[in-house]
């Protein structure tokens, strides 16, 4: 091969490797704008003065302009000047800047927050040509921050409120606490295996025990102690519902035992046991009732004396009286009757108060009784014309237990009532009627009647109607509650059914089975 | 000659009456304020009939009866019981002492005594 020939190759192959070297180059530009492209990171290349001259198309989409609309611009129209500003300087001097936060449209609606990102481009002979601007997009961090944070003050709130509620419980607690200890009442807490849970300071006083001893013991444990046996008596092993039942621990020393079954979502939790101490109201009615008692008892003998004094007054024992003199003693004597008449019924009252009312029951015939007493009636029906019916079953009623003098007294006051307040002219009808399990007596009147709104306090004592005080002023307000009482101490029940104007029917029934 | 009667009874102005009354009845009637005293009396004047009272100073009632009983002098005696209570515990009480009748002063009059009187002793 000539020199010239080799030349002309060694030419050739320069120009080859030239073409390669071009080729290669190409396809690096190609490679380098394809990365640009497809970066999912905004960059900018930004000259050193600060003008925008290259941007990639992720950069196109977070600014929402088209690079035709910022290529050539100032980089700080999309940022804050300032923060801006101290990037590129920074930049130009330390070759790069990382993370720093700012905003894209500061202060506009489509604002974005952002890191930005930034290394400076130099030329082959180490002169700076720009930089480049990476930005990163920081809302989807700065949601899931805020997001954060509002969990993290929800928590707080939630966690400040299990707080308040904690302290509000343990307020409730405390108050209750102190209620308890306070209450006047002793109180006793049983859990549902029936085993003391609580002892206030009242109930310690009332057995002179102490909480600490008694507490995990159940009620049967408490019969070991002498202190507890009659409350545990009381109480009965199963807890029995109690409601202000009595317990005597020493003469004047009373308390009312009440038990209440806890339920929560009908489930037995335990029982609260509540001790009420009545010593106090139970001496001052014993000295009511007695003070009762001697009074009548003492009032008697002077009535007696009036009474007989005016009776032989009367029959002439104690020589001739005039017709003026009479007609006076008369009325005087009518009037010292109905004093013992109240006076009768005070002893009555408080020998139902006493509870020893009834005097040995007696199987006897009822309407024989009852046969007797409207007889004994009958001058008082004729003088005031009542028309008095009266029936009895066709057979035989049973005997039935009976304190004969005091049923007498009860249907006394029932006749005597029907015949007080039926006008001249009514009508009084007594009917016995008798079933396989009671007997039931009506006494009926087309007399005055019971208002509706004082139908309930017909029994209690000293209770008397407005029209029934009109008409008669004489009546002590104690005959229907007596009636009752007698007729319950017989196991019997005493109701009635009444309209004013119309009349009033009482009735009650005896048990043919009796528990007394 | 009369028929003798004891009233036993603390209560001046009942005494007053009922001797006024028994004695218009034609009765002999003696007094004596308490239990003791017509324990006393009773032993001397052997009357046919006892007027007694029971609430009483010194010495009530039912101790009078109780006396008599021990007595079978005095337990002859009929006793007429004139008291103010009339419990059916008392009643039977002196029932089982040896009463034979029991009155309630505020529940009868002095003429239901002398008709009592009459019955146990005629006049």
């Amino acid at each position: 091969m000539s020199e010239e020939e080799e030349e002309k190759e060694e030419i050739g192959e320069e120009e080859k490797k030239a073409s390669l070297l071009a080729d290669d180059l190409a396809s690096l530009e190609n490679y380098i704008h394809d990365l640009f492209s497809f970066s999912p990171l905004p960059i900018c290349f930004v000259s050193p003065i600060g003008v925008m001259l290259e941007i990639n198309p992720a950069f196109e989409k977070i600014s929402g302009l088209k690079s035709y609309e910022l290529i050539g611009e100032p980089v700080e129209i999309l940022f804050e000047k300032n923060k801006i500003k101290k990037v590129s300087e920074e930049t130009l001097e330390k070759g790069e800047v990382e993370g720093v936060e700012m905003e894209l449209f500061p202060g506009k609606e489509n604002n974005v927050p952002i890191q930005v990102f930034t290394r400076v481009r130099r030329d082959e002979k180490e002169d700076i040509v720009g930089y480049f601007l990476g930005l990163f997009n920081m809302s989807k961090i700065r949601e899931t921050q805020n997001e954060l944070k509002k969990s993290q003050v929800a928590l707080m709130n939630i966690l400040e409120d299990t707080e308040d509620s904690w302290r509000a419980a343990e307020e409730e607690k405390k108050r209750t606490e102190e209620i308890i200890a306070s209450l006047s009442d002793g109180l006793l807490l049983f859990d549902k295996e029936n085993r003391l849970s609580l002892m206030n300071p009242q109930a310690e006083k009332l057995f002179g025990i102490e909480e600490s001893e008694f507490i995990g013991k159940s009620v049967l444990d408490f019969f070991q102690y002498s202190e507890l046996r009659p409350l545990a008596a009381t109480l009965g092993r199963k807890m029995e519902r109690l409601f202000r039942k009595e317990l005597k621990l020493e003469e004047d020393f009373i308390l009312e035992v009440s038990t209440i079954p806890l339920m929560l979502k009908g489930k037995n939790m335990g029982y609260l046991v509540v001790l009420h101490d009545v010593s106090r109201e139970k001496i001052v009615e014993r000295m009511k009732t007695e003070f009762v008692s001697i009074s009548a008892h003492q009032l008697r003998t002077p009535l007696s004396a009036i009474k007989w004094t005016l009776k032989m007054l009367l029959d002439g024992d104690l020589g001739e009286i005039t017709k003026d003199q009479r007609e006076f003693i008369d009325k005087t004597y009518v009037s010292n009757e109905r004093m013992i008449t109240l006076i009768n019924d005070l002893l009555n009252v408080t020998r139902i108060e006493e509870g020893r009312y009834l005097y040995k029951p007696v199987l006897q015939d009822l309407c024989k009784l009852i046969r007797g007493m409207i007889s004994s009636y009958e001058p008082e029906i004729k003088k005031r014309k009542i028309v008095l019916s009266y029936s009895e079953p066709e057979t035989k009623v049973p005997n039935l237990k009976l304190d004969a003098e005091k049923i007498s007294l009860a249907f006394q006051n029932f006749l005597d009532n029907a015949i007080k307040y039926t006008p001249e002219g009514g009508k009084v009808t007594v009917k016995i009627v008798c079933d396989k399990k009671e007997v039931v007596v009506s006494i009926g009147d087309s007399g005055i009647g019971i208002a509706q709104d004082q139908q309930e306090r017909i029994f209690t004592k000293f209770f008397r109607g407005v029209n029934a005080l009109k008409r008669e002023t004489e009546g002590s307000g104690l005959g229907l509650f007596i009636a009752k009482n007698i007729i319950e101490a017989h196991d019997g029940k005493v109701w009635f059914q009444s309209k004013t104007g119309k009349g009033t029917t009482f009735s009650f029934s005896i048990p043919l089975i009796q528990n007394i | 000659m009369a028929k003798k009667i004891l009233l036993i009874e603390d209560e001046k102005i009942m005494i007053n009456l009922l001797r006024k009354k028994l004695t218009g009845e034609g009765y002999d009637v003696t007094i004596a304020r308490n239990g003791e005293e017509g324990l006393e009396t009773m032993r001397e004047l052997n009357p046919d009939v006892v007027l007694l009272d029971i609430i009483m100073p010194k010495m009530g009632g039912f101790e009078v009866m109780q006396e008599m009983k021990k007595d079978p002098e005095l337990s002859k005696i009929p006793i007429i019981i004139v008291s103010n209570s009339g419990q059916p515990v008392e009643l039977s009480k002196a029932k089982e002492l040896g009463a034979r009748d029991w009155l309630i002063k505020t529940e009868f009059d002095p003429q239901e005594v002398v008709d009592k009187v009459v019955k146990q002793i005629g006049r």
